[in-house]
């Protein structure tokens, strides 16, 4: 009798929790109101908390995503503009980045949205040191108030003065700009206070019920198998950016799925309306409605290089011409078709995309002449001119590979996670033309645990890793920085480094190239361009001849895949009034307002 | 001491053997994911801190520390920090060589392993399983939303599988004839077919080519968990592919076992003795049902036991809610208040399960019961 009364106790209790965290009773939403976008978040949502730390916060709380928290401004990746947010763009020079606050922009309790805002949330870093946009200090010195006069409006103009004695960078407060989402002071100041002053407690909140937002939708409700949102139909922007529209999805809807599979069924199926999810054989699916960019091969657009990146201050990586053949042994051709289902174009020597963005960036003939042939038999004469001899086993597979001095050479493993199945594939094709052209490495698939902290560490031969993995204003500066600057070298036996974590161009030994810093410091200061483009072509050159990272393939940097079963007018190559990109991230927002229902 | 009470003497000291390995168990699972060489702070530092200054991956390394009870704080809930020597190597251009130095760099004091053990038990003794590191929510908020999918997922299916398993088994092994010949290899087959593999084939005939069932989730997409009927009869819906993909497999497992071991219980001595005694078929049969279980009863409680872990590939394929996923997130993050949470349910789960199998077969065979009153253990 007791037992089942216990059960009967513990049964409720489960009940309760289990259906706790809900909103009252709303019964099933209509699937013509509702847009289901889906890939960005893979667990429990934790919290929806704009200052939690980078890692923390749900869709759309996280990266680039202005739904809810906006940006300053967007950045449309499709034509390189600065788009107006919360504000517009009004110049940039190496002194400031100037913007005006749209004097429409309103928080959802109706509160305007001011300078106050803005300041408290880029300041931050300067009050706490914990706060999670504390790196936003070292580029920022002051951010200077005015009011102007735009066309009889009185408007709030924000001056970013660039710090000049810190990082002296423009650029990339352009890229903070567009990244860090501005909230309500009047909200958060006081939670800082009673929080004895303190940010941590505040950080640590969820925020997830009716959170003042600035943004066209706010939270409905979340679980740990999806996140809804609600158009806000009172959002300043509809009016202010908009022509009175409204977005035309009332409810958006992000499923949180445990599989990639579960994905492309879902877009087969159309209870999915767009994803960012890698799927294989996307051409095959054209029947099923599901639609991408380019209608044909490679149906995406390039955005980001998985690469391997060489940790030089082990042998033999720590020998370039060791690096070069390495390079020149990776067959780019197989690996663009069987490992990333053919997604990609052609790969051009260096660090620079063929975008419409950063093509102008590109000098192939002096590229030519820097870059290693590619190929088996010119890996194995670079080796062969450097030193190395490949042993053979009888049936002619590789043995082991010996050094200058004729010393065998320990095998070397190429650190990747396990079940990132496209890179798996990567490595596995790379590791088969190495061995083919003499040198002696292996797959070293880990798990996450292990992944994570060798990549700072530096305690690995060879990392896989997709360096400044977004579409940012910064591009490719940001990809150049992280790969080669030696800002912050530190050793690998006792230091950890956040980027060029292989370590290359270490200062203080006779190795150094000051060149390589000199032009990454440059570079954010350079409007010229031909100047710009000279600063790039110098810098690619020496990626090419020291080759401190071997570039794979170009990926997208979203997989942006729609199906038209419940919504039309997607962004296309065809339709080109938007970016590549989910209704989500940056610019890609605007679709919102464009889609339309299927008939 | 309780000589005359036998069968309480019995559970007791069973009892006594599982708390001692509760305890045992709870030791290992705080310890096992410390003793790997990463911890969660190195993780998360790897993912997020891109492109920061030496001084804020720093701060925010203490910080990361100090949230997760691994750094030493004085009063103000300052983390203590200690100079640390180390050696690097710098270029000597007067030598023109390499050579070492020595460098000073400060780090955060970090907690024992022991220190936080005791503030785990402690924790634990409160009711708190601790806070998730990845998640941010507290452990036991974490469990009890994924626990009802798992457990309305896993325990019919185990019980039933269990149940119609072991009845046609037993049927297969006493009719033998036609039914068994085709009954058997069936049985094999199904069983024999690993989880994943079924699940993937369900959703590929009967969602993709013959969309009857939907291929993933709970319920309905558009709705949000509550107690209506609309509800209810959506996770129903959605229930029906996961269930099927463990319970046939599960069923013809037993299936197997079942009749493996009524047909070697037909051919034992009681069996013939009964027979040849002129008992009714009914009551043979019953003898025989009740010993060929024994085995099965310890099966049951191993898949009971061992559901909640079990259940992580059907919720993967099915993109199930449930607890499954949670335990592998937790592990390959290091996240140890959730390895610690999940653990620990998995050993509770496991003991109990064991523990009332123990007891029950204790009362269906006297053997047992009889060996401990005998004088042995």
């Amino acid at each position: 009798m007791r037992a089942s009364k216990i059960s009967l106790g513990l049964a409720a209790v489960a009940a309760a929790a289990f259906f706790s965290g809900c909103k009252p009773p709303t019964g099933k939403i209509a699937r013509t109101e509702a847009l289901y976008l889906a890939g960005s978040q893979w667990g429990d949502p934790s919290t929806f908390n704009p200052l939690a730390e980078s890692w923390q916060p749900a869709w759309p709380v996280n990266d680039r995503f202005n739904l809810m928290y906006e940006t300053m401004v967007s950045y449309n990746s499709l034509t390189g503009k600065v788009e107006p947010g919360l504000g517009t763009l009004v110049s940039r020079s190496n002194d400031s980045v100037v913007v005006d606050l749209n004097p429409a922009a309103k928080w959802s309790d109706g509160k305007p949205v001011t300078s106050t805002d803005v300041k408290f949330v880029f300041d931050l870093g300067r009050r706490f040191k914990e706060a999670a946009s504390g790196y936003a200090v070292e580029f920022i010195a002051e951010i200077k108030v005015a009011s102007v006069d735009n066309g009889g409006i009185k408007t709030e103009r924000l001056t970013f003065i660039v710090d000049k004695k810190q990082r002296n960078n423009p650029l990339a407060i352009l890229d903070l700009l567009q990244a860090i989402r501005i909230a309500p002071s009047h909200v958060f100041e006081p939670l800082i206070a009673s929080a004895g002053n303190k940010l941590d407690s505040v950080k640590k909140m969820k925020i997830d019920s009716a959170p003042v937002v600035s943004g066209p939708y706010n939270l409905k409700s979340y679980s740990s198998e999806k996140i809804v949102l609600e158009r806000r139909d009172d959002y300043w922007g509809n009016k202010a950016l908009h022509n009175g529209e409204m977005p035309a999805p009332k409810y958006i809807i992000h499923p949180i799925f445990k599989s990639n599979d579960a994905f492309a069924i879902g877009l087969q199926q159309g209870t999915i309306d767009a994803s960012m999810t890698f799927i294989p054989l996307i051409g095959d699916q054209k029947q099923f409605k599901v639609g991408t960019w380019l209608e044909k091969e490679p149906y995406y657009l390039p955005g980001a290089i998985p690469m391997m990146i060489f940790n030089v201050t082990r042998e033999p990586m720590n020998d370039k011409n060791f690096r070069r053949a390495f390079a020149a042994a990776i067959d780019h051709d197989k690996i663009r078709k069987l490992a990333v289902s053919g997604y990609s174009v052609d790969m051009r020597p260096g660090l620079v995309m063929p975008t419409v963005l950063e093509g102008k960036f590109f000098d192939s003939a002096e590229a030519a002449k820097h870059s290693v042939a590619p190929g088996i038999e010119s890996a194995k004469k670079i080796l062969a001119e450097a030193g190395y001899k490949a042993v053979r086993k009888p049936d002619g597979t590789l043995d082991y590979t010996t050094d200058k001095a004729g010393k065998k050479l320990k095998t070397l493993f190429i650190t990747s996670p396990t079940g990132w199945s496209d890179w798996e594939a990567m490595v596995r094709l790379a590791v088969a033309s190495l061995r083919e052209a003499g040198i002696d490495v292996r797959e070293g698939f880990v798990d996450a645990s292990q992944y994570w902290p060798a990549k700072s560490s530096g305690k690995f031969d060879l990392l896989m890793d997709k360096p400044a993995a977004v579409i940012t204003p910064s591009l490719p500066w940001s990809r150049f920085d992280a790969v080669m600057s030696s800002r912050n070298w530190q050793p690998s036996e006792t230091g950890s480094m956040n980027q060029n974590q292989g370590r290359y161009n270490q200062p203080g030994v006779p190795s150094y190239n000051a060149k390589v810093d000199s032009l990454l410091n440059i570079i954010p200061l350079t409007t010229d361009s031909v100047a710009l483009r000279n600063a790039y072509v110098q810098l690619n050159n020496i990626f090419l001849d020291d080759q401190p990272a071997v570039p794979l393939v170009y990926l997208p940097e979203q997989f942006y895949q729609f199906s038209e079963k419940t919504w039309t007018n997607w962004p296309t190559e065809k339709n080109a009034y938007g970016p590549a990109q989910l209704p989500w991230v940056s610019a890609g927002i605007n679709t919102l307002w464009k889609l339309k229902l299927a008939k | 001491m309780l000589k005359q009470y036998p069968t309480a003497r019995f559970i007791l000291q069973r009892g006594g053997w599982y708390f001692i390995t509760f305890l045992v168990a709870v030791t290992i699972n705080f310890f096992l994911p410390r003793m790997g060489t990463s911890d969660p702070v190195e993780i998360i530092m790897g993912q997020s801190a891109g492109g920061l200054s030496e001084e804020a991956a720093h701060a925010k390394k203490n910080a990361l520390l100090k949230d997760f009870g691994m750094a030493k704080v004085d009063d103000q809930g300052n983390v203590i920090e200690q100079k640390v020597k180390s050696q690097r190597k710098v270029w000597d251009t007067v030598t023109k060589s390499d050579i070492m130095v020595d460098v000073y760099t400060s780090e955060a004091v970090r907690t024992s392993s022991l220190e936080q053990f005791g503030a785990y038990v402690k924790r634990c003794l409160q009711g708190d399983l601790g806070t998730s590191y990845i998640k941010n929510k507290k452990v036991s908020e974490l469990i009890l939303d994924a626990i009802p999918w798992t457990l309305a997922l896993q325990l019919p299916t185990i019980v039933f599988g269990w149940i119609v398993g072991n009845l046609l088994g037993a049927l297969a092994a006493y009719r033998r004839g036609n039914f068994d010949r085709i009954f058997f290899p069936v049985a094999l087959f199904v069983s024999a077919v690993p989880f994943f593999v079924f699940g993937m084939l369900l959703v590929y005939v009967f969602a993709i080519q013959f969309p009857i069932f939907p291929p993933t989730g709970g319920f309905d997409p558009g709705m949000v968990r509550e107690f209506t009927f609309e509800f209810f009869a959506s996770a129903a819906y959605y229930y029906v592919l996961p269930f099927f993909s463990i319970f046939l497999i599960l069923a013809g497992g037993q299936a197997i076992g079942m009749r493996s071991m009524g047909i070697y219980e037909l051919g034992t001595d009681y069996i013939k003795y009964a027979k040849w005694l002129g008992l009714k078929e009914g009551r043979v049969l019953m003898y025989l049902f009740r010993n060929a279980m024994l085995p099965q009863l310890t099966g049951l409680a191993l898949s009971l036991g061992t559901m909640i872990g079990g259940a992580l590939i059907t919720e993967m394929i099915f993109s199930y809610p449930g607890l499954g996923l949670a335990i592998l997130t937790a592990i390959q993050n290091n996240d140890y208040p959730l390895i610690q949470g999940c653990t620990l349910l998995v050993t509770v789960c496991v003991l109990v399960a064991n523990f009332t199998v123990d007891i029950l077969i204790g009362f269906l065979d006297p053997r047992v019961k009889a060996g401990l009153q005998m004088g042995g253990n």
